[in-house]
């Protein structure tokens, strides 16, 4: 039998550091509570975040978080939906209003085109500021006051050269009164606007539109199809309202 | 060069594999842990999740980025903060691989932004690339985890 030579051995080995188990387990669960904390933290700004109020600005169609059908008073039966994804800080999008807008524009007054608008406000978070959410609450709340594409085109045609810098209230404001928004209706609006009345409403926007895969601005849908590529000059926009038109 | 040297030549190599596979790692989500909304649309504009668990997914991925790249920087538990490391990569290399053959025009939101942009400014075998490239580097990590200046070998061994 051989000697035991463990005891020797262990007395030449080097010193045992520290556990390795120990070690790793301590990480393991500072990685893991650091998950958990990420995603409570992440999920928790997502509800709720308008408590001022809930109401649905006037012309809202698709249920919760739908869009703003623009021209219902004009918009024939037989015109086909054209859908547009917005969000008002978005430089492209000011870049669409500019070439397509005025053909949009009278393609909805002249009923040629069922107009919904979603206002979208995801750049908020990539700009870290709040005037997507503003403007499209201030935007929100001239709908209710009749006066949603005039306001839309003001936030546009407005929109500062520079991504980020966003609107002052006072800006919303005078975008209002560039909008025909007067008197009881613009008291109206103010309150609607500083109140923050129709921020649920935006927040539910953003939200259906992600979950239906719009994932940039603009987007230009319609019938349901993604057109937003095809899109050139108002006349191929006009021509494919036409082709869709029944 | 002596054999002193040689022998020492790969754990060198392993020292700058765990430092380029762990800075860009710390980078990538560092930039993105401050807002996690638009990680989350990030991971939701590839369209390959379910939306919700895309959304945590967005969470919970810049937090595991910063510890596996602290890891890597320190040398501490190599071999298995590279496997994380290197799913990590291969999962990547497989979204942006999907994304744009289902004819996708998304930024891969790896250092924040993501979402939708013009075809144009699409960059998938630019990003494919140096995610193959830092996976080269975990694959080294993972079958040789020896490396110089490492935490592991000052603690455990």
């Amino acid at each position: 039998m051989r000697p035991d030579a463990s005891k020797k051995l262990a007395a030449v080995a080097p010193k045992k550091g520290p556990n390795p188990a120990i070690i790793g387990a301590v990480v393991a669960a500072v990685v893991i509570v650091g998950v958990v904390v990420a995603i409570m933290v992440g999920s928790s700004g997502k509800s709720g975040s308008g408590p001022a109020g809930s109401a649905q600005p006037a012309g809202v169609t698709g249920g919760k978080g739908g869009g703003i059908f623009v021209n219902a008073a004009t918009a024939k039966s037989n015109a086909p939906t054209l859908d547009l994804f917005e969000d008002f800080q978005c430089p492209s999008c000011a870049q669409l209003e500019k070439v397509m807008g005025p053909e949009i524009t009278s393609m909805a007054k002249a009923g040629a085109i069922k107009l919904v608008a979603h206002t979208l406000s995801f750049l908020d978070d990539n700009l870290k500021n709040d005037s997507s959410k503003r403007s499209a609450n201030a935007a929100a709340c001239a709908s209710d006051a009749g006066r949603f594409l005039e306001y839309h085109a003001a936030v546009f045609a407005a929109q500062p050269e520079q991504e980020g810098v966003g609107y002052t209230d006072a800006q919303l404001t005078q975008f209002a009164k560039t909008s025909g928004i007067t008197g009881a209706a613009l008291t109206t609006w103010q309150k609607c606007t500083t109140s923050g009345q129709h921020a649920q409403y935006v927040t539910d926007v953003q939200e259906a539109s992600s979950r239906a895969g719009i994932n940039g601005t603009p987007t230009v849908k319609l019938n349901g199809a993604d057109i937003t590529k095809t899109l050139q000059t108002p006349e191929s926009l006009a021509a494919a309202v036409k082709a869709a038109t029944k | 060069m002596g054999p002193r040297f040689a022998g020492r030549l790969p754990n060198v190599i392993g020292l700058l594999a765990r430092l380029i596979l762990g800075v860009v790692l710390i980078v990538a989500g560092a930039v993105k842990v401050t807002s996690p909304a638009v990680s989350a649309r990030a991971v939701q504009a590839f369209q390959i999740l379910p939306f919700d668990f895309a959304g945590y997914v967005g969470y919970a991925l810049p937090v595991v980025e910063i510890a596996v790249g602290l890891l890597l920087v320190l040398g501490l538990f190599t071999r298995a903060s590279a496997v994380v490391g290197g799913l990590l990569m291969l999962a990547f290399i497989v979204g942006i691989a999907s994304a744009w053959m289902r004819g996708l025009t998304i930024d891969c939101g790896c250092f924040g932004g993501g979402g939708t942009i013009g075809a144009a400014q699409t960059q998938y075998g630019l990003d494919i690339l140096r995610d193959a490239g830092l996976l080269a580097c975990a694959v080294w990590l993972v079958a040789r985890p020896r490396t110089a200046l490492s935490l592991d070998h000052r603690l455990f061994r």
